[in-house]
């Protein structure tokens, strides 16, 4: 039994690379739409606090904006990517559970059939969760490290600059952090 | 802020002129500080006067008289602007200090107050001395020194509500998740 | 904001002095109002500031008084109206202290043996004061406890802290 399911995993593992490499369109404009949300915060916290002139800065705030929403989404997709595998493993066994008792009395089903329901199952699950989590672990580090660069370490700077790099900077650091 | 670079300067003014009469008699430096970060509208302005005798005899009957608030412009919180000191012994200082609080925002130009004291106990006449001049410096609006020093409570409760959805709701649905299918697998495990 | 302070003579017995006898002020009465300042966010120093009258029984005016506060010796300056006196010093926001200060107000002769007994490194203690004062300095306000960015970068990094632990345990 225990040898079968491994010979399983690394076929599985194959399909959800595959799977996850190709980001659906459907997470894609969620993940483009939540950068851009989350992005877009901080232009508050630098017009309310940091006093910064809202029109002459206009341009960079669009600018910025824009960069740092590129930057999140790929930092959504990399970790979205690297956690999917890891979840996909540890809930194989829920999964099977689940779907074997769903499939029960379905004697007609073949062998094959359910395994490829579950597989299919698992995938879902795992980039339900790879998603969710990604999502909200990048956002969690980007507002911490605004708010702490901006405040603490950049707070000698004038607004503008201090908006530019604490918000480029740290999309940036975040884009890259994904991909280890 | 620049008081200290004034008061400096200023305090040169303060050196009686009569440098021709005998030494045997007191002279005194007088300063005019304002001990003030910013000076705000409606908030205290501490006016610290220093007498400083650097004569080698006692100054009698020192008066200090400052003119340069007036009560249109200045609510006296504390202190008077008039006061005598009845002895100030050689080398020493004595100071005096006021509260006052501007009604208006704007420049106000901190001319100086006027010291009036007998050079020696039986001095037939008074001597005249004028303290430093702070200066001109900005009275700021309440609202604008509010604006810059709150600590914009108000501000940050409405970020943290911009913020809570972006992570409150991907939380929410991945610990769902994660919980549900924990559970799963520990049930399994006991039956 | 403005605290009156009504404190009554300690000194009951005055010894007095054969020469001055005149100048002494008997069952010295003393009504005071203070201020100091407490918001020093615009500050540099706390300023201390008490006006008083004196009030002799024998009706004595215009005396010298002096005052010791902490240590520190300071004339009095008397103002416009009669037997008006103030007493002021400034101190460093973070060196004063909140707290109840205690003003010992000296006459003439009183104020002369006490920079005695100081010259000669005794305590003041021994010269009994005309009367004392208590200014009270309730804690100058030097801004908002824990100020909002500092707390909001905790709260971020607390969150951010979890999320980087909840991902370590995922990948582990």
């Amino acid at each position: 039994m225990s040898g079968k399911s491994k010979a399983f995993t690394k076929e599985e593992e194959l399909l959800l690379q595959d799977f996850s490499r190709n980001v659906s369109t459907k997470s894609s404009a969620l993940f483009y739409g939540n950068a851009f949300i989350v992005s877009a915060i901080p232009i508050w916290l630098f017009w309310r606090i940091h006093l910064i002139d809202l029109y002459s800065n206009l341009i960079s705030f669009v600018l910025v904006t824009l960069a740092s929403t590129y930057a999140l989404a790929l930092a959504y997709k990399n970790t979205k990517f690297i956690l999917k595998h890891k979840i996909a493993v540890k809930r194989e066994d829920a999964v099977t559970k689940e779907i074997s008792r769903k499939l029960a009395e379905d004697k007609k089903m073949s062998k094959k059939e359910k395994d490829e329901r579950i597989l299919w199952k698992k995938n879902e699950v795992a980039d339900y969760e790879a998603t969710t989590f990604s999502i909200f672990y990048n956002n969690a580090l980007f507002l911490a490290f605004v708010i702490v660069s901006s405040f603490y370490i950049l707070k000698t700077f004038t607004p503008a600059v201090n908006y530019i790099l604490s918000v480029g900077v740290t999309s940036a650091v975040l884009a890259l952090l994904s991909f280890i | 802020m620049k008081w200290h670079i004034l008061l400096a300067a200023f305090a040169m003014l303060c050196i009686a002129a009569y440098a021709e009469e005998e030494e045997k008699a007191a002279r005194l430096l007088v300063s005019k500080q304002i001990l003030n970060k910013y000076l705000v509208e409606n908030m205290d302005i501490v006016i610290k006067y220093t007498i400083y005798n650097t004569g080698n005899v006692a100054a009698s009957e020192v008066e200090i008289t400052d003119n340069s608030f007036h009560p249109d412009h200045f609510t006296h919180v504390s202190g008077e602007l008039n006061a005598r000191i009845d002895n100030v012994p050689p080398y020493t200082n004595v100071s005096h200090t006021v509260v006052v609080r501007p009604r208006k925002s704007g420049y106000f130009n901190f001319t100086s107050a006027e010291v009036l004291y007998r050079r020696f106990q039986e001095a037939p006449r008074l001597q005249v001395a004028v303290s430093s001049e702070p200066g001109e410096g900005l009275i700021v609006a309440y609202r604008d020194y509010d604006k810059q020093f709150s600590s914009h409570v108000v501000d940050w409760a409405a970020f943290a509500v911009m913020t809570l959805p972006s992570l409150l709701i991907p939380f929410a649905l991945w610990y769902s998740s994660k919980c549900k299918y924990e559970k799963l697998l520990k049930n399994t495990k006991k039956h | 904001m403005n605290k009156i302070f009504f404190s009554y003579a300690l000194a009951s017995v005055i010894i007095s002095v054969a020469f001055a006898t005149d100048k002494v002020c008997l069952k010295p009465e003393i009504v005071a109002s203070s201020y100091v300042t407490e918001d020093a966010t615009v500050l540099t120093n706390v300023a201390f500031t008490m006006q008083f009258v004196l009030k002799c029984s024998n009706g004595v005016k215009g005396i010298s008084l002096y005052a010791e506060v902490e240590g520190k010796l300071l004339p009095a300056a008397r103002l416009s109206a009669d037997n008006k006196y103030q007493i002021s010093w400034t101190e460093d926001i973070k060196k004063a202290r909140s707290g109840d200060y205690y003003i010992k107000l000296y006459d003439e002769d009183k104020y002369n043996a006490v920079r005695k007994a100081i010259r000669n490194g005794e305590s003041s203690d021994s010269v009994s004061p005309l009367a004392v004062v208590v200014l009270n300095n309730p804690g100058v306000y030097l801004g908002p406890w824990v100020n909002s960015e500092f707390l909001a970068a905790f709260l971020a990094s607390f969150v951010s802290y979890s999320a980087f632990s909840a991902k370590y345990k995922l990948l582990a």
